[in-house]
């Protein structure tokens, strides 16, 4: 698959300061902010292996919507003072997204 | 001997406490069902609800990796791990790390 294709949207993403396409053989694209930051890729990757071996135990099935898939999460969101990273994974890819922080009080689920 | 009774009064006092803090968390918002501390070496200090022993690891490690992504010593991270379950809130506080299991409704 292209860059092209795989960055297209992620520029149309409201108030996004910077995006980074990752696969386990390195950084496939990047942008704005994010642009060659091999750090913040090489710890989201990290942070996705992680957070793979989560996994909410037998007692806690009911509190799973019916059909849904066991995967431990749709999408990671690191949420810092001045921003938010939101990363999800699609197609073996790493889909990093800096976002500006709107409301910098407390994180609500 | 007396820091082995002071370790194991602040346990049980962390513990009683996690009682309550699980109480006023459901009490405030019903879809909180799991709450977990841990040290920073992964150990569980109390857990309640859905997230148990066998979460510690993961979620201390999270939040460890988390703080690399700022360079500021003074902005904590706070990750969101969000699915269909609900999301798991994890953030650190000094030496403890918190997380919360909080369900969609």
């Amino acid at each position: 698959m292209s860059t092209a294709a795989l960055t297209a949207g992620l520029d149309r993403i409201p108030d996004q300061l910077g995006y980074l396409v990752i696969s386990e053989d390195g950084v496939l694209a990047s942008a704005g902010e994010l642009e060659n930051d091999e750090h913040t890729a090489s710890v989201i990757m990290q942070m996705v292996r992680t957070a793979n071996r989560f996994r909410l135990s037998g007692s806690a099935d009911h509190f799973r919507s019916p059909g849904s898939e066991d995967v431990p999460f749709k999408r990671m969101s690191v949420v810092l003072e001045d921003f938010v990273l939101a990363v999800t994974v699609s197609g073996q890819k790493v889909f990093v997204v800096k976002r500006q922080h709107a409301h910098p009080e407390h994180v609500t689920a | 001997m007396l820091t082995s009774l002071f370790l194991y009064i602040s346990y049980i006092r962390l513990a009683n406490s996690l009682d309550f803090v699980f109480f006023l968390c459901s009490m405030k918002n019903p879809a909180v069902v799991g709450v977990l501390c841990t040290d920073q070496q992964g150990h569980n200090l109390g857990c309640r609800g859905s997230l148990s022993d066998e979460h510690g690891g993961v979620v201390s490690v999270l939040a460890k990796q988390a703080a690399a992504l700022t360079r500021d010593l003074t902005d904590t991270p706070t990750v969101c791990l969000e699915s269909e379950s609900g999301n798991i809130l994890v953030r650190s506080h000094g030496t403890i790390t918190i997380a919360v299991h909080k369900i969609t409704s």
